[in-house]
């Protein structure tokens, strides 16, 4: 198995490696490309960002597992990121929660603030916000999906 | 070199460059505050907060390893609120240790251990049953060995395959609570210098394959030596012991800190090249492969001696001391023979690095170019006397004098390895130093010196 | 109550994220002044208005601008902080998502005062969607000539608050862990790959071109004296109507939840706030009384302003419970590097679930303050220090509820 940037993604690189100071800052973008491309973070790719960032790969390793939003392993379900912070509990999370625990095809991550607290309890899919949950708004999203 | 000024710590006068590390000054004049992470070799890190000290002025303690020495600072290592202070951050660092130091291998040379007695840490109020779980025996690679458990994350063991050796094969993954050292999957610690993080660990977390579980460190004796692998010389410390109803016995190599030669670090080789040196020891003399007598060998030896008298070349192991070498070719002279030191054969390309390998593979290489002596092949003659040297050369009658055993039929004598017998090697960069002898074996083997005594008279 | 619109003016027209539609409302009309201000002009007039850093720490702006070198020896760089991930603060991503326009307006006279030729928007990873508003705006101003002075890149985070502390944001932004450096001896700047680099909250740039607009005295004619200008402060948790609201500093608390929040949730009664995002000591109802919006007002309630995020709950709040989720929060969040925190964090949640379920004593609250102390001051960031000021504020206020459940 071997990783390589899609000529896209290659072109972005290229492109941001003119807007930073040193080639090192493209750590987390190429992740993130690498993350899109293959749905989560394969040691090769983790190769191919050295190559790119100049960054030993152990080091790219070590930023990759202290950021949550990576993955390093490959998931087929649908991942849930359901905000659990104190907002959003006051305002009924652990409801949304145990409803959400109730479904099969996905993978519920309890996740830490989503910034959405006027807007709580709230959910992300996909980047996507989904706030002002309630049962109801939940199974009709889930339902989209 | 910058400004010397004056200080004054826990009430005594002290002087230091300006700017320079306060915690490297404590450690110097052996002024004790506990610590983890700062490592002379590896400069501050500041993350294990263990060096906290007051200074005055300063509203809060601030730690050492990040303090710079000014004129007239007023340091205090030993008030109770400092005290208190490495108390508190010792039992946080203990919330997920195992406190079971009977059973760990690192028990007597562990600082964490060291410090909890010292802090009288002994009935800790920590009562989470829950510690945090982590794996306890991973191969890391290159014989070293990790109990994640054990580990206060202090990034010694990461900084040096980050800064020293470069080749990063250790880091701190995961966050809070959940970080542990590991290398990447599928990619082992493997560089030539790799079981130095073993002394670099300061608690038991990181263990040598070689050496765990063999020896209770106190029951070692420590011994300054010098390491034979290469042409570098490396300073090391030679542990050893001398059990009851067993013979003294070398347990393992540890890197002597030598600022002139090689730092705080040897090669794995190198600390590994103590097991060789106790395998397949040449112990008795041999003729035509049987067993003889000492005294037969050396009637014998000196039989051919007169025999081929102007017609012998000597050949000289370019790891033997220099008085060895001295004595040798002090010998050569007295019978006439040509002194020979071939170094072809020790030199190692694939072996040599711009770190601490030489790839002159003799310990004592630059004392025979020093002395001159024929670093060529021997022609054909009718006796070689070959004192030690790894090659065979071609001649009537061969006499060997032999640390260790070799597919051999010629007369051979057995002598001392060098931590046998004392002398000095100078290294290639022209640092010569002396070792005494270490090993005391219950049969001891006649050193070099010894033997050439024995054969001239 | 007086309405302020320093920041907020264009959230509530439509379209505004759009470079016409903000246009049409007055955007990048401060921009003239770079005409008649030389840099060193624009931080002094920054400096004379007090405007204090909106990120949640409230240091003076300018004295921070000032520490720029304008030699030209090295590059310099601006860095706006829109990592706004501490719990209750949602006010950032109103800039970014309603008026865009105004913090790039803000980063180019701040690239101005500056002399930096680059500038970049550090977002949270969880902020894809607005990010992509964003990133839409800043093409409309490169398309519109704007941005010639200066190039603007979003940099995107992948879920670490404390990538929000502005030196572990820059340890990011370099490719590695987010961990906060060593404090630096003396004032200096940040460094970015050892380039002098500002880094400012979006919020404070986007204050940035009214002052620049209207003059110092402008500013500072809202607020209080020593805390001049305006927040948004925002609501969540048991209220009638959480959002965003733009106040000036100095406003009554209970006025300003009651105004814009229609007050508490069902009718219930207020039993305690956290001011400012949840590093903030709680305030029980009746210390909210009489309180006022400001530094220095919080500050002497024991408690501190922070992002000015309030998070508020009622009469049947479980404090207990409260405390645990926030504690969760941190250890789930420490990054880990020092001691007291790594350990701390994870050792303080352990004990308040160990009591929440009913199996804590009398000591365990006492090793809580313990374990406050142990962390406070001695870590190289200040996310241990506020786990301590969680602990310290939930239990000693609400003690009796803690001493009820425990044996």
């Amino acid at each position: 198995m071997s990783f390589k940037f899609t000529e896209d993604n290659l072109l972005e690189i290229e492109r941001l490696k003119k807007r930073y100071p040193a080639p090192q800052a493209l750590c987390l973008p190429s992740l993130w490309m690498a993350q899109y491309q293959e749905g989560y973070i394969s040691l090769e790719a983790i190769d191919a960002i050295s190559q790119v960032t100049t960054i030993p790969a152990m080091e790219i390793y070590r930023v990759a597992t202290f950021y949550t939003m990576f993955h390093l392993e490959k998931s087929d379900k649908i991942e849930v990121d359901v905000c659990k912070t104190l907002s959003c509990k006051l305002c009924g999370s652990d409801e949304i929660l145990k409803h959400l625990e109730s479904k099969s095809d996905i993978k519920i991550n309890h996740v830490e603030c989503l910034g959405s607290c006027g807007t709580a309890p709230v959910m992300q899919i996909n980047d996507k916000n989904y706030e002002n949950l309630t049962n109801t708004k939940v199974d009709a999203i889930l339902k989209e999906l | 070199m910058s400004q010397l000024v004056k200080l004054i710590i826990d009430g005594q006068d002290y002087e230091a460059e300006q700017d320079s590390l306060l915690i490297q000054l404590l450690i110097d004049k052996e002024i004790k505050v506990p610590y983890f992470c700062y490592h002379e070799s590896l400069g501050a890190d500041g993350n294990c907060r263990m060096c906290m000290v007051g200074i005055e002025g300063q509203k809060r303690p601030q730690i050492a390893c990040d303090t710079l020495i000014k004129e007239g600072m007023i340091v205090n290592t030993k008030t109770d609120t400092i005290k208190q202070v490495h108390t508190d951050i010792l039992e946080l660092e203990l919330i997920n240790h195992p406190v079971d130091c009977p059973t760990c291998d690192q028990a007597g040379e562990c600082s964490l251990q060291d410090f909890y007695m010292e802090y009288g840490l002994h009935s800790s109020k920590i009562t989470i049953e829950e510690k945090v779980k982590h794996n306890k025996a991973i191969d890391l690679g290159s014989n070293v060995m990790l109990d994640q458990e054990r580990c206060v994350l202090c990034a010694r063991c990461t900084r040096f395959t980050d800064k020293i050796t470069g080749t990063h094969e250790l880091g701190i993954v995961g966050r809070g609570d959940e970080a542990k050292v590991t290398t990447m999957p599928n990619r082992p610690l493997s560089n030539p210098y790799a079981m130095n993080v073993v002394d670099l660990c300061p608690v038991g977390a990181l263990t040598s394959k070689d050496f765990r579980f063999s020896q209770r460190v106190w029951l070692l004796e420590s011994a300054d030596g010098v390491c034979h692998g290469c042409a570098k010389n490396c300073s090391i410390i030679i542990d050893h012991n001398k059990l009851k109803y067993k013979d003294d016995t070398i347990y393992r190599f540890r890197p002597r800190r030598n600022d002139a030669i090689n730092g705080f670090f040897i090669c794995d080789t190198g600390r590994l090249s103590y097991r060789e040196l106790q395998e397949n020891r040449q112990e008795t003399p041999l003729l035509d492969g049987v067993k003889i007598s000492e005294d037969k060998a050396i009637e014998k030896a000196k039989e051919l001696i007169l025999l081929y008298k102007r017609n012998t070349s000597i050949i000289i192991d370019a790891n033997l001391y220099t008085q060895e070498i001295e004595a040798i070719v002090a010998f050569a002279q007295e019978i006439g023979a040509d002194v020979y030191a071939p170094l072809d054969i020790y030199r190692d390309e694939a072996f040599g690095d711009d770190m601490l390998r030489s790839s002159m593979r003799a310990a004592n290489a630059q004392t025979i170019i020093n002395m001159d002596i024929n670093t060529q092949k021997p022609k054909k003659v009718g006796l070689i006397l070959n004192f030690n040297h790894p090659e065979k050369f071609e001649s009537a009658a061969t006499i060997n004098f032999l640390t260790h055993t070799r597919a051999e039929t010629a007369l051979t004598l057995p002598i001392a390895t060098f931590t046998e017998s004392s002398g000095s090697l100078t290294n290639e960069d022209g640092i010569t130093q002396f070792s005494k002898k270490v090993i005391h074996k219950n049969i001891p083997v006649p050193t070099l010196i010894e033997s050439l005594k024995r054969v001239s008279q | 109550m007086r309405e302020c619109q320093i920041v907020s003016r264009k959230f509530h027209i439509e379209n505004a994220c759009t470079l016409r539609v903000a246009k049409e409302h007055g955007a990048y009309n401060s921009l003239v002044k770079l005409k008649e201000y030389d840099p060193q002009h624009i931080t002094q007039i920054i400096k004379e208005s007090m405007l204090r850093g909106k990120g949640g720490g409230g240091a003076p702006a300018g004295m921070k601008w000032e520490l720029m070198p304008l030699d030209d020896k090295k590059p310099n760089f601006l860095v706006v902080n829109c990592d706004e991930s501490e719990p209750g603060t949602f006010k950032d991503r109103q800039i970014i998502s309603k008026d865009p326009h105004l913090l790039i307006e803000g980063i180019i006279l701040t690239c101005y005062a500056i002399k930096a030729k680059a500038a970049y928007i550090y977002i949270r990873g969880e902020y894809k969607e607005y990010q992509e508003i964003l990133q839409n705006a800043i093409d409309e101003a490169y398309s519109a000539g704007l941005l010639k002075e200066c190039d603007i890149t979003i940099h995107r985070g992948a879920g670490a608050y404390i990538c929000g502390e502005k030196s572990a944001l820059l340890e990011s932004m370099e490719g590695k862990r987010g961990h906060p450096r060593l404090k630096p001896k003396q004032k200096e700047p940040e460094w970015f790959f050892g380039n002098a680099t500002l880094v400012n909250n979006v919020e404070t740039i986007a204050t940035v071109p009214f002052i620049v607009k209207n003059g110092a005295d402008a500013y500072r004619a809202y607020g209080t004296e020593k805390s001049p200008g305006t927040l948004l402060f925002a609501m969540s948790g048991h209220i009638n109507r959480p959002g965003v609201y733009e106040a000036e500093f100095g406003t009554n608390m209970l006025e300003y939840i009651n105004h814009y929040g229609g007050g508490i949730k069902n009718g219930k009664k207020l039993k305690a706030l956290i001011p400012g995002g949840v590093s903030c000591g709680v305030l029980t109802a009746k210390e909210c009384e009489g309180l006022t919006l400001d530094y220095e007002a919080l500050r002497s309630a024991g408690s501190s302003l922070g992002t000015g995020g309030m998070i508020v709950m009622d009469e049947d709040t479980n404090m207990l419970e409260a405390l645990k989720n926030i504690l969760e929060f941190y250890h789930e969040e420490s990054c880990g590097q020092c001691t007291p925190c790594r350990e701390g964090s994870g050792w303080s949640d352990k004990i308040v679930g160990r009591i929440l379920e009913g199996n804590g004593t009398k000591e365990d609250l006492d090793k809580l303050f313990e374990l406050a102390d142990i962390m406070n001051g001695k870590t190289i960031c200040v996310f241990a220090p506020s786990i301590s000021t969680v602990l310290v504020s939930f239990i000693s206020k609400f003690r009796d509820e803690f001493e009820a459940v425990v044996s």
